[in-house]
């Protein structure tokens, strides 16, 4: 053992835990089972109650099923809903690049009409 | 043959302020060192009876009782320290010491804290275990969840660093 | 005997409905490698129906829209862009063209542009002297559109699919006059 052993167990040797602590730690668990039963507590005489207790099962089950079936529902609505967006997009893109065209031709036609009524004109 | 402990209601009320009494200076001990605050380690230290209360039907025996309190005090104190996000040292980088000049026991326990408070979370916390609770390598090893071999090795790296700053400020004296 | 008969039947009825159903020709599709911008759009009956379910109401532009694709049995477009000149040959356009032979088809529109190199041809599709289709082929310099629009169409519908989306009204009387007279 050598001298610095011994000078960290001089060093590092309990030290007395602050006045009163023995009584801070027995009053935060009596506070804290205080507030444990009385949420306990409460539970217990909801559930305790026969016609309740069926009741909050049959309310629990149903919100469950329900809660499910709502959720699958939205999530099948929520990916049909931008699959038809992105048809709709589709859709709208195509009408205008159709449209556009048809306006190109509709230009062509009138550009070829106007230079021959011109050169009638000339003639 | 170690003493069981009760765990009735009001018997277990009883033997739990008789506990916390017993053991109060270990946790908060191990609390203050590691932490080097008071304040912080009164706090940790309540908080580890707490959880003691909880569980107290679990524990079998006082040592039983005795190992797990060392090992929730290290775990929690090890959580607080990363919580706290200090900037972590590696033992080279530990502070060396300020004036040397006479150094007197007092001064070199102080001294010691704080250089043992400056190492690195783990080697800390095996140094204060092996040197305030007197814990072997083994028992260490068990409460930290570590291997033994890195026991060993935290400790043997943590003295030579202590030693080497402790001797660098003293010089004449031999550790 | 019955049976044969019915075959020969559905295999006519085939027959007949792909010609309706024109195919892209494969050397159009491929120019979408050498295209810096492709738009390619296909949508059959079903599919416009189920576009047509999130047109807006409250959007007189997709009102429009939901009227003109009502009875529509199809829309497909292909249209190119590229960055240079030159990136399609006249023989990729002749075979798109080429779709579009037969005695259903009138060529109601051919513009061939030296100036600008804009070559543009719309073809309706007649069937008892009504519109049941209609096919426009847009050759730019640096653009190639192919619009097919397979279903029945009226006059107004057509003014309106020229005339809405941002771009002015085709004259539907000077369509009308030309289908009459260049039916191919």
């Amino acid at each position: 053992m050598s001298r610095l052993d011994d000078e960290l167990k001089r060093a590092l040797r309990r030290a007395e835990a602050p006045p009163g602590f023995a009584d801070h730690v027995l009053a935060r668990v009596v506070r804290e089972n205080r507030t444990r039963q009385a949420a306990i507590s409460g539970w217990r005489q909801f559930f305790t109650r026969p016609i309740l207790r069926l009741a909050t099962a049959a309310a629990l089950s149903t919100a469950l099923v329900a809660g499910g079936a709502y959720y699958r529902h939205a999530q099948m609505e929520k990916a049909q809903r931008a699959e038809g967006e992105a048809a709709k997009q589709q859709l709208m893109l195509a009408l205008r690049i159709a449209s556009t065209k048809l306006h190109l031709a509709r230009s062509k036609v009138n550009d070829v009409s106007d230079g021959n009524q011109n050169r009638h004109e000339k003639e | 043959m170690a003493e069981p402990i009760r765990a009735e209601h009001s018997a277990a009320d009883n033997d739990f302020e008789a506990i916390v009494r017993r053991h109060q200076a270990m946790v908060y001990s191990i609390a203050l060192r590691f932490l080097a605050e008071p304040a912080a380690a009164e706090e940790l230290a309540q908080d580890v009876f707490l959880q003691l209360h909880a569980n107290l039907k679990q524990l079998q025996s006082d040592e039983h009782l005795k190992f797990w309190l060392r090992k929730v005090t290290a775990h929690r104190c090890i959580d607080f320290q990363r919580r706290r996000r200090l900037p972590l040292l590696s033992l080279d980088d530990a502070p060396e010491l300020a004036a040397p000049g006479q150094m007197e026991d007092v001064l070199l326990s102080d001294r010691l804290r704080e250089l043992v408070a400056s190492l690195p979370e783990k080697a800390r916390m095996v140094v204060i275990l092996r040197y305030q609770e007197e814990m072997g390598p083994e028992e260490i090893a068990r409460a930290l969840a570590m291997p033994v071999a890195t026991v060993k090795s935290h400790l043997q790296r943590s003295l030579a660093v202590l030693r080497e700053k402790i001797t660098r400020v003293l010089g004449e004296v031999s550790l | 005997m019955r049976r044969i008969a019915w075959f020969l039947i559905l295999l006519c009825a085939s027959v007949v409905a792909r010609t309706q159903d024109l195919k892209i020709p494969p050397n159009i599709e491929k120019l979408s490698a050498k295209a810096k911008e492709t738009v390619e759009v296909t949508m059959d009956a079903p599919m416009l129906r189920w576009a047509s379910k999130f047109l807006s109401a409250d959007d007189p532009e997709e009102q429009k829209a939901a009227k003109l694709v009502a009875n529509l049995k199809g829309i497909y477009v292909r249209s190119y862009e590229f960055d240079d000149e030159g990136a399609y040959s006249s023989e990729d356009v002749e075979t798109l063209r080429s779709q579009v032979r037969g005695p259903n088809w009138t060529r109601v529109v051919g513009v061939r542009s030296q100036r600008d190199g804009e070559n543009v041809d719309v073809f309706f599709r007649l069937e008892n002297d009504k519109m049941a289709g209609i096919i426009v082929i847009a050759a730019e310099r640096k653009e190639l559109t192919f619009v097919n629009i397979v279903g029945p169409l009226e006059v107004d519908q057509l003014a309106d699919l020229s005339g809405e989306f941002g771009i002015p009204k085709l004259n539907a009387r000077e369509v009308s006059k030309a289908s009459k007279g260049e039916r191919k």
